[in-house]
Parts: C-alpha cells; structure tokens; sequence
C-alpha cells in the first residue's frame, strides 16, 4: 500500500474510532514513518481534495470531509460518540460514510430554530426541510471552509 | 451548505445577505449525494468523485445545469 493511502486510512479510520482528527505527528508514529514523508502525504492528499488542514498549521486537520476537526454547528451522535460535520451534506455523509445510523443536531440557519434528524435503518427519517446550496460547483473549493 | 425548515427561512436568509436565492434540495436527495460521495470514503479506493463524475451524480438527482457543473467557467460570465 502507497504512503498516501495509508495515511488516509489512518486519518478516516482514527477519526471514526475516536472522533478526533490526528496530527501529522500521530500519523507518523502511528505507521511508523517519517514525518516528511507524512507531511507531503498530507500535501497531496489535500491536492486530493480528501483533507483540508487548518490555517497556519498544516500538522492539524481541519476538515476530512465528511468530518470536520474542529466544532461545528453540525453534531452528529453515532452509538455513543458525537462527530462534527463541516455542512449539512457532510452531516449526512457522517452516517453514510461509517454505515451506521445516526442523530443529526443542527439548526436552522436563519433563524437558529434547533432541528434534530435521524437516520434509522439506514434510511433519513422524514421531516420538513430544505437544503440550500449558495455556491456553485464549480467555486466550492475557492474558499471550502465558506462553502 | 446549509440547512433551512423551509423555503421561507431560505428567502429571508438571502434577502438579509442581500444574496440571491440559489437551488434547493430535499432530503432524499440530499441523502443520495451523501451516500454516493461518501459511502466507501473508509475503505482503501476512496476518493473524491471527478468533475465529470460529479455531473453524472447530479444530473441522476435531476440537478443539471451550469451550477451543477464544476468544470463551468461559463457560470461567472453567465450570471453577471
């Protein structure tokens, strides 16, 4: 297996067991490998579009979509660990990408209304809403932390 | 992307951003995105869909057009 997808097997496999993004530092000692070398895996798996680092600190994850790093206004509740998503499409993806089903807690955008979803049996529970998209693709990743 | 319960908090949102108001999707379609964009981002082939595979899922969801379209450099020109 390459060094890039070792290194994303880590990221996703160690944010679902634990809900935490790892550092490249983690990483490294995690596969027993050079830093540097988990540096540019980080570089180019972020070319990838598989992770965004945070700003200023290329070692820390700010997004590995579908999961975000830091707190967001998207908490998704899976068994008994709570995930951060970085959208509303991300929330959803939280479920889909572990296979499991899931509380949704977020809220409504303008008006700050609480909402809370499910998906049970790996389906989403119906309920009133709308889901709107205020970028174009072809812009999304122009600023991905605005999108 | 964002949440809203309805239509209505969409359009108000906008108007307080002064921004116009763009495509909407609903939640089964919102759970289709999810599952095709992330449903083996676990496993050792994951990756982000191409741009031309990126058209392919939307357009599958009924959502076609140059919005949809991340190769679009004519959505700037077209919407000024």
């Amino acid at each position: 297996m390459d060094i890039d997808t070792s290194v994303k097997l880590n990221i996703y496999e160690t944010i679902a067991r634990t809900t935490q993004a790892p550092t490249t530092h983690q990483v490294a000692q995690a596969l027993s490998a050079p830093l540097a070398d988990v540096q540019a895996a980080f570089e180019r798996l972020h070319q990838k579009r598989l992770l965004v680092p945070e700003p200023g600190d290329p070692a820390r994850i700010r997004m590995a979509p579908p999961f975000s790093g830091t707190p967001t206004s998207f908490r998704v509740i899976v068994r008994d660990r709570a995930y951060y998503a970085n959208c509303a499409w991300d929330a959803w993806g939280i479920p889909a990408a572990l296979h499991e089903d899931a509380v949704i807690e977020t809220v409504d955008a303008h008006t700050g209304e609480a909402m809370t979803f499910e998906i049970k049996n790996g389906q989403p529970v119906p309920q009133p809403c709308v889901f709107h998209f205020a970028v174009p693709a072809a812009r999304w990743w122009e600023d991905i932390v605005y999108t | 992307m964002l949440i809203f319960r309805s239509e209505d908090t969409v359009k108000q949102w906008c108007a307080a951003r002064g921004l116009p108001v763009r495509p909407m999707i609903n939640l089964e379609q919102l759970w289709q995105l999810a599952v095709t964009w992330y449903g083996n981002r676990l496993t050792v082939d994951s990756r982000r869909p191409a741009p031309d595979e990126m058209v392919g899922i939307f357009a599958r969801l009924g959502l076609e057009g140059l919005f949809w379209d991340p190769k679009a450099d004519e959505w700037q020109s077209a919407n000024r």
